[in-house]
């Protein structure tokens, strides 16, 4: 029995991920994310919903965080700090390495320029992070006796992983953000055939159809091209990790194809410790990356240098990737206000914008803005907007499908209106059932567990014994006696049963009176009986006892003359309770009467 | 090129028809049972008045579909309805779907409209114009041109023919007349109100006996006679022929398309022409290419003509065998935007600059 509810969180609201499973009477929480719209409460999820009363460290058995962007990992300081919890927390290598980072670049920009109070402190992140064990692919992670969770590589960006969480043989596969098609800088998502009672996968994009990455990246490196060869300068906001180093890759390829010189910047701090994590978790990237690496480090560049505030005064062309991405603040801000005035310049969005931010107001067509002390900046520079996110599509979450080959699937992150089809397709595809949750409801998945029961070696050769040959494709019936004692299940042969258990066995013994009328002896009535019988039942033992009653198999019948009426005789039927179907059958045949011609 | 745009559909289709708000709608034609009919929101970059080269949105979103057992050879929105009529082998029936994009994106099954059995597997061509009636017009031969009501399920008009030659297309020139092309070549005028009216037929154009034919036409406008614009009709070993439909009896002119291999391709023959630049059509269907000839300059010499423009892109696809352009659409207001799609599930949105 698998109940499953999505906590406040993902299901139809693209902001935040965290869901939360029941399986086997094991709680588990699946991200912990944030919503990058709202500056209230409304940004994190609203975890009394989980348990009215009690802790949520007792109630919870693990947290699992599948990668490092906010609206999967954002709320979690906020939840394990401010609302509190002690249990552990599961994470890939990378994730734990990056995740603290981003927390606090996010801290830093909400706490220190926006000036809000109820905000998780840098103690609090380092706190939370103390709590988190890391763990590797394909890595069985045992979190109590019965509970145990294994990652699989997901694509998407360095460190993603989707998570297979285990109790008995019940399971249920998280796959988070994940990307079926690999990219420049990382692989593909892969799972085995692990057969999950559930599948959870995302649906973002679930009904779109991408334009090709040859199209998008030629028309980008056009657009900076154009913009480069006529003495404009190019501003990319990016977040520090992700589809930045994408970018850079393809950026660097081009530039040395097409042996430009214009300088490239990538700013500092936060950035170069994110190339400096993707050098380290080498083994996360692509293949491609993996076996040039020895030759040529793909994430040193040579036409990528690192950025000086200063720079961005210098004259002539040249492309910076600055953060943060939607430009709400910081350093692609001041860039951007300094660049903004001269309509040589283009800056290229790489992503959704959040509401209220300065990436979202020009993306909308806004070229006046309002800045901090009244001041108007007027925008005069190209807006141009560019999506390289790697989510899977229609197509992809098919494929990931048919390589799990889970019982049950759900949907999250997608709008279920328009999901409709993509269910049927999906239940008519794979015939298994698919769920479309909305946020707050709670789905239960019904499962089928095999329970495992070991069976004595005497049962199992005696039962092997009767019958047909045992056929490893046929399944073949068994009769024993079930033991349940402590946790265990023992199936073993009636008699051990009862040798164990101190019980004596008790018989029981049918016995059907059958009245006949015949006048003659009463051995005279045993002897038609018994040739009736003989001739009826040709498969069957039927003999005729020196006392006078016949028996068929093991079942016993005696006739004795009526004690009123000569002229009819009553036969005693008598069998044991495990010759059941005889006795009646034979009770019945009888009842029918003799034939009239007897030899 | 302007711009240039290509997609991957999960399974290739051979038709792509354009219905309200920006939207065509592509099916499956595979012989597995399980083909897939996609209503698609095209991407705002398409919509825009200027090109862009990176725009908010350039991907296609699946706004509904539905499912159908039967491969989709054909695919026609009736105008003023949220139905839409399909037709394939098998037979020549035709199924009715109901889009509504209200409360679930399901296409349904509605209905079907059956027909008497033509002998061999031929299947249904349809056409729909926008006039009182949802009416659809369809058939696969000549005898059994036919159209019915659809909403009603009532049969409005028959040809009044007895030949049961094999229709390669029809179409609507207006709303009182529809013309019809046979695979070998000949063209009927039909005036469909009468509702067992004799069909006026036109001789095929001189080609070799083997070629087989398809129709390219126009709606004309209301009211509009039959010489508004010229029909087209192209064989399957590269000859055009125009005829203006009030002087039948001679082609207005013809002209030799470039095809590599001439004859190899006959199922997948098309034609259009484009609706908002004069005399320009497009021709597909021999190989992965798509080409565009600017008719203005032909004569009746039947000689070979030089493409405008020549649209290589499903050719170029990845490793396996070359990609064959099943069909290909005008976008109705820009005038040199096309669509195409191709046998190894590519959708391509292109558009081509005026040399």
């Amino acid at each position: 029995f698998l109940a499953f509810s999505l906590c406040p969180g993902a299901g139809q609201d693209v902001g935040r991920s965290c869901i939360l499973v029941s399986i086997a009477g094991k709680n588990v929480m699946l991200d912990c994310g944030m919503h990058m719209g709202y500056n209230d409460d409304r940004r994190f999820p609203d975890f009394s919903y989980i348990t009215q009363n009690g802790r949520l460290t007792d109630f919870l058995d693990c947290v699992i965080i599948s990668h490092f962007h906010l609206d999967h990992c954002g709320a979690l300081p906020y939840f394990s700090e401010m609302v509190g919890y002690d249990g552990p927390i599961y994470m890939t290598h990378p994730t734990k390495a990056i995740c603290p980072i981003l927390l606090e670049d996010y801290r830093k920009i909400t706490v220190d320029k926006k000036g809000e109070t109820n905000f998780f402190t840098s103690q609090m992140i380092k706190d939370c992070m103390k709590k988190v064990v890391a763990v590797h692919l394909h890595q069985t992670v045992q979190v109590d006796e019965e509970l145990e969770i294994k990652a699989y590589y997901a694509g998407h960006v360095l460190g993603a992983a989707m998570f297979q969480i285990k109790v008995g043989c019940e399971s249920v596969v998280y796959t988070g953000d994940y990307n079926m098609t690999p990219d420049r800088h990382l692989g593909a998502a892969w799972i085995d055939k692990c057969r999950p009672d559930l599948l959870i996968s995302e649906s973002t994009y679930a009904t779109t159809i991408r334009d090709s990455k040859r199209c998008r990246e030629r028309d980008f490196l056009k657009k900076v091209h154009e913009t480069v060869e006529r003495g404009g300068k190019v501003l990319i906001p990016v977040f520090a990790l992700g589809r930045a180093q994408e970018l850079c890759i393809l950026l660097e390829t081009f530039w040395e194809r097409m042996n430009l010189k214009a300088p490239i910047y990538f700013s500092t701090g936060l950035t170069e410790k994110a190339n400096h994590y993707y050098k380290l978790f080498i083994t996360w990237t692509n293949q491609k990356i993996r076996k040039t690496f020895v030759q040529r480090n793909m994430f040193e560049f040579k036409h990528i240098k690192a950025f000086d505030r200063a720079f961005a005064d210098n004259p002539g062309p040249m492309v910076v990737f600055a953060t943060p991405g939607m430009l709400h603040a910081g350093q692609s801000l001041q860039i951007f206000r300094k660049w903004a005035g001269n309509e040589k310049n283009m800056v290229i969005m790489p992503g959704y914008c959040v509401q209220g931010t300065v990436g979202h107001k020009i993306l909308s067509g806004q070229r006046k803005l309002e800045m901090e002390g009244r001041q108007i900046l007027e925008v005069k520079m190209q807006v141009e907007y560019m999506s390289f996110s790697a989510h899977a599509d229609a197509k992809g979450i098919m494929q990931l499908i048919r390589q799990a080959e889970p019982r049950n699937v759900l949907l999250v992150h997608g709008e279920a209106k328009k999901m409709e089809f993509l269910k049927q397709k999906i239940e008519q595809e794979f015939h298994v059932s698919c769920y479309m949750p909305a946020n707050g409801e709670t789905t239960t998945i019904f499962t089928n567990p095999s329970i495992p029961v070991d069976i004595s070696l005497g049962l199992l050769k005696r039962e092997a014994a009767i019958g047909p040959v045992p056929d490893a494709k046929k399944p073949k019936l068994m009769h024993g006696t079930l033991l349940m004692k402590d946790n265990s299940f023992r199936l073993v042969s009636p008699e051990q049963a009862l040798k164990e258990l101190g019980l004596a066995e008790h018989q029981l013994r049918f016995t059907c009176r059958v009245h006949i009328q015949d006048p003659r002896k009463e051995h005279e009535t045993v002897l038609r009986v018994y040739n009736h019988l003989k001739g009826v039942l040709k498969d069957y033992s039927v003999q005729h006892l020196p006392d006078g009653s016949i028996t068929v198999e093991s079942i016993l019948i005696q006739a004795t003359a009526h004690s009123e009426d000569q002229g009819t005789k009553v036969l005693l039927v008598s069998w044991t309770y495990q010759d059941e179907e005889l006795g009646s059958y034979l009770t019945s045949l009888l009842k029918k009467g003799l034939p009239q011609s007897t030899s | 090129y302007r711009d240039l745009h290509t997609f991957e559909l999960q399974a290739p289709t051979r038709v792509i028809e354009w219905a309200r708000g920006s939207r065509i709608c592509v099916a499956g034609y595979g012989q597995s049972g399980r083909n897939e009919i996609l209503q698609l929101i095209t991407p705002p970059a398409l919509q825009a008045k200027e090109t862009q080269g990176l725009c908010p949105e350039r991907d296609f979103k699946v706004e509904c579909g539905g499912f159908s057992k039967r491969a989709v050879y054909s695919l026609k929105y009736v105008p003023d309805t949220s139905l839409l009529v399909t037709s394939g082998p098998p037979d020549s029936s035709l199924q009715v779907w109901q889009v509504s994009t209200e409360d679930s994106d399901v296409i349904k099954s509605v209905s079907t409209i059956a027909t008497e059995n033509a002998t061999g597997q031929l299947w249904a061509k349809i056409a729909t114009i926008s006039a009182r009636a949802p009416w659809v017009l369809h058939g696969s031969t000549l005898d059994s041109v036919q159209i019915t009501e659809v909403e009603l399920r009532k049969n409005v008009y028959t040809a009044g023919s007895q030949d049961s030659e094999e229709l390669a297309g029809l179409a609507f020139l207006n709303s009182s007349t529809a013309v019809l092309c046979c695979t070998r070549g000949q063209l009927c005028v039909a005036d469909v109100r009468q509702p067992r009216g004799a069909l006026q037929a036109m001789p095929a154009p001189a080609a070799p006996c083997g070629d087989r034919w398809c129709l390219g036409t126009t709606c004309a406008a209301q009211g509009s006679g039959l010489g508004a614009q010229p029909v087209a009709r192209l064989s399957s070993g590269g000859l055009l022929t125009l005829t203006d439909l009030r002087k039948a009896s001679e082609p207005l002119a013809s002209a030799m398309a470039r095809v590599p291999f001439p004859g190899s391709g006959t199922e997948f023959l098309c034609v259009s022409w484009a609706p908002a630049l004069q005399g320009c059509l497009a021709v597909s269907g021999f190989d992965g290419t798509v080409h565009v000839y600017d008719t203005q300059s032909w004569d009746s010499s039947g000689r070979e003509a030089e493409p405008l423009f020549v649209h290589k892109g499903h050719a170029l696809g990845g490793s396996g065998d070359p990609a064959l352009v099943t069909v290909h659409t005008w976008h109705p207001q820009k005038p040199r935007t096309v669509l195409s799609a191709a046998s190894d599930n590519s959708l391509h949105v292109w558009d081509w600059v005026q040399p």
